[in-house]
């Protein structure tokens, strides 16, 4: 058995690379590094602006954060991005000028703010409690993001892409007359999907946490790597063999990327508050990937039980349906 | 006519391409639907405090500058400032004031705002003698609510451009594409053919959606009609373009991945980041999905400023992109022959 396992990898892998598979890990892997290391990393968001429109330097110093302005039509154009505050020294009265961002919170703020400038109460320095400061924060944040996004999508679509060739070899219908253990046809695809997602993840990791940093989270993250890498990659097995070509499948591809994955972000990005996502269970899995590249990895029994069981469903189901399929097939 | 009879017959048989148009409508109905998801906390200062620790006119005037979450112990909430999903800001009672922590990993905004808070509490019932002027907002717009219906609907448009070239490249692989190089068929009926089943399918499931989830002022009908027609043409397009440099579906699905995050990234990252007056943000419409972004995102915040950029952006991309097939499809015919 073990001798045809090996011969079953060795084709497997030489299908993927004839499939263009590493090269196209290799080409994201590319343009993820960049992405992160010349954009994300340097994405902020800057203190409300003040204008001032001082006409008699009635504000005595130069404070931080305020703009001079010459007119007012000048602070009133200043201030049209819904963002800035506007100050307007020229009469007695000093007036706080602003436009609306339809918020109420954040208007009553940018009030506050305009108000502390004027008074010179913008002083202090809050407790710094974090690990992490913003950069790196943003690294592993985004890392955890695109590796997550990868391998749900790359599993998917790798197993997928190798099993509708062959389909079109007609090799499943070879195997229905091999003296091949089924389950091994499915193990061996798996296994080497698994190594090269977790080749990707260390890649991704040491190249945007650097060295050291990767070193501390590796452990965690190639679990939780491993775990999503194989659950995607029964789930793309499944419906590779399930629909019958891979027109419907690359459109069924597309929904997966766009709207199973994307309310996940969202939902966990933005910090807002939607009760409901716990019910997706992609929001567990990516929740269980962030935690891990932020050195606290989830330690629920339940969450691994659960995993497993979906793993080993997964693996039934798949064994099923391809036994089905071969019976179809003669 | 003909022609398309029989791309209607071929599509016919294939359910899941009718399934795969209609799901963006059901995800117009899901965001429709979720009207119990707070949408409007986001982008507003997030306070957490030790509760019945903190005296209530505190709270009070935390309140007024943002969403205030109470933590039952200290532990709580120094999780909870800590987490990097979010920007809170730990906010402590102290006996003249308040003291604020942070994780140090927020945005630069947020740091600033810990920094002052405690001066400007402090400060707050100094006599102030400044008059307040707010000018109220154009529109109340639902920010995510808005976000969530456009992304849906610029991908129900860009599923006319996925059918197109897995239409396409299917007919590559199974040898279509060398039957019709001999068949007596003109360059341009099979561009038309091509396109109009990918056009009409995605200008469909664009539109219901849209009737699901958009309410829309009459005067705006016109305008939205032309954004979503041009856009599901130049989708469709798109789809053909695909079509005609990939030689395998694998090949095929990375560029319409590639495309895809080109589509839907871009105009949210330009939308939410830069302002509008800026270089970046114009150069932006050179990508036509930004058109459609901002085009329709106006509409949905009942303003009319990026409509006529948009539409015009549209067009001259409609054109443009029409003619660059043409020739490329001469080219390639001339060179078979």
């Amino acid at each position: 058995m073990w001798r045809g396992f090996s011969h079953l990898l060795k084709k497997d892998f030489r299908l993927m690379v004839s499939g263009k598979f590493f090269l196209l890990a290799l080409l994201s892997l590319f343009l993820y590094s960049c992405y992160i290391n010349f954009v994300f990393v340097n994405l902020d968001q800057e203190m409300y602006p003040v204008y001032l429109y001082d006409p008699q330097d009635k504000l005595p110093v130069n404070r931080e954060y305020v703009t001079k302005l010459d007119s007012r039509e000048a602070l009133e154009a200043a201030c049209k991005d819904q963002y800035s505050v506007g100050i307007d020294f020229s009469r007695d009265a000093p007036e706080v000028y602003l436009l609306s961002c339809g918020r109420e919170t954040i208007d009553h703020y940018r009030m506050t703010w305009g108000e502390a400038i004027l008074h010179g109460n913008a002083d202090g320095h809050a407790d710094r409690i974090g690990p992490y400061n913003k950069e790196m924060k943003n690294r592993r944040e985004i890392t955890a993001e695109f590796l997550f996004f990868e391998l749900s999508a790359v599993g998917f679509l790798g197993l997928a892409s190798m099993l509708f060739k062959e389909k079109q070899m007609g090799v499943i219908r070879v195997h229905g007359i091999l003296p091949v253990c089924r389950p091994v046809f499915i193990l061996s695809k798996l296994l080497l999907l698994l190594l090269s997602d977790l080749v990707f993840a260390i890649l991704l990791t040491v190249i945007n946490l650097g060295a050291a940093g990767a070193v501390q989270v590796l452990p965690d993250v190639l679990l939780q790597a491993g775990i999503l890498s194989l659950i995607m990659a029964l789930v793309g097995f499944l419906c590779a063999v399930k629909l019958p070509d891979f027109k419907q499948f690359s459109l069924f591809y597309l929904i997966l990327a766009v709207f199973v994955t994307t309310p996940v972000f969202l939902a966990e990005q933005t910090g807002m508050k939607w009760k409901q996502i716990v019910y997706h269970p992609m929001y567990h899995l990516f929740k269980a990937m962030k935690a891990a590249y932020f050195s606290a990895p989830i330690t629920k029994a339940s969450y691994y039980l659960a995993c497993l069981g979906a793993i080993i469903l997964l693996f039934l189901l798949s064994y099923q349906t391809l036994n089905r399929e071969i019976a179809k097939e003669g | 006519m003909e022609g398309l009879r029989y791309q209607l017959k071929s599509v016919r048989r294939d359910k899941m391409c009718i399934l795969t148009f209609l799901l963006p409508v059901v995800v117009g109905i899901a965001v429709h639907l979720l009207s119990g998801v707070s949408f409007q906390s986001i982008g507003e200062n997030t306070f957490g405090v030790w509760e019945n620790h903190i005296d209530a006119d505190t709270v009070e005037w935390l309140q007024a500058n943002g969403t205030v979450a109470q933590y039952e112990t200290l532990d709580e909430l120094r999780a909870a400032v800590n987490e990097p999903s979010t920007q809170m800001i730990g906010v402590l009672q102290t006996e003249n004031g308040i003291q604020t922590f942070i994780s140090g990993d927020e945005l630069e905004m947020n740091v600033r705002i810990a920094d002052t808070l405690p001066q400007i509490y402090h400060n707050q019932a100094e006599a102030l003698s400044a008059t307040k002027t707010m000018i109220p907002a154009a529109a109340n717009n639902d920010g995510v609510r808005s976000l969530l219906i456009v992304i849906t609907l610029v991908t129900a448009m860009f599923m006319g451009c996925t059918f197109n070239a897995m239409n396409i490249i299917s007919e590559k692989e199974d040898g279509i594409e060398l039957i019709n190089q001999v068949l007596p068929l003109t360059a341009k009926s099979y561009i038309i053919q091509k396109t109009l089943l990918g056009f009409i399918g995605g200008m469909l499931s664009t539109l219901i959606t849209a009737l699901i989830c958009v309410r829309i002022e009459i005067e705006q009908i016109l305008p939205f009609l032309l954004i979503v027609l041009l856009s599901a043409y130049i989708s469709a397009l798109i789809g053909l373009f695909i079509g005609y440099f990939s030689d395998g579906l694998m090949v095929g699905i990375v560029y319409i991945k590639i495309i895809m995050i080109l589509f839907l990234a871009p105009p949210i990252f330009f939308y939410l980041t830069v302002s509008e007056s800026s270089i970046l943000f114009k150069l932006s419409y050179f990508l036509p999905s930004s058109a459609t972004f901002y085009g329709i995102m106006d509409l949905l915040a009942g303003q009319t400023k990026a409509l006529f950029p948009g539409i015009t952006a549209l067009f001259v991309h409609a054109i443009l992109w029409s003619i660059v097939y043409v020739l490329l499809r001469k080219r390639s015919e001339q060179m078979h022959r």
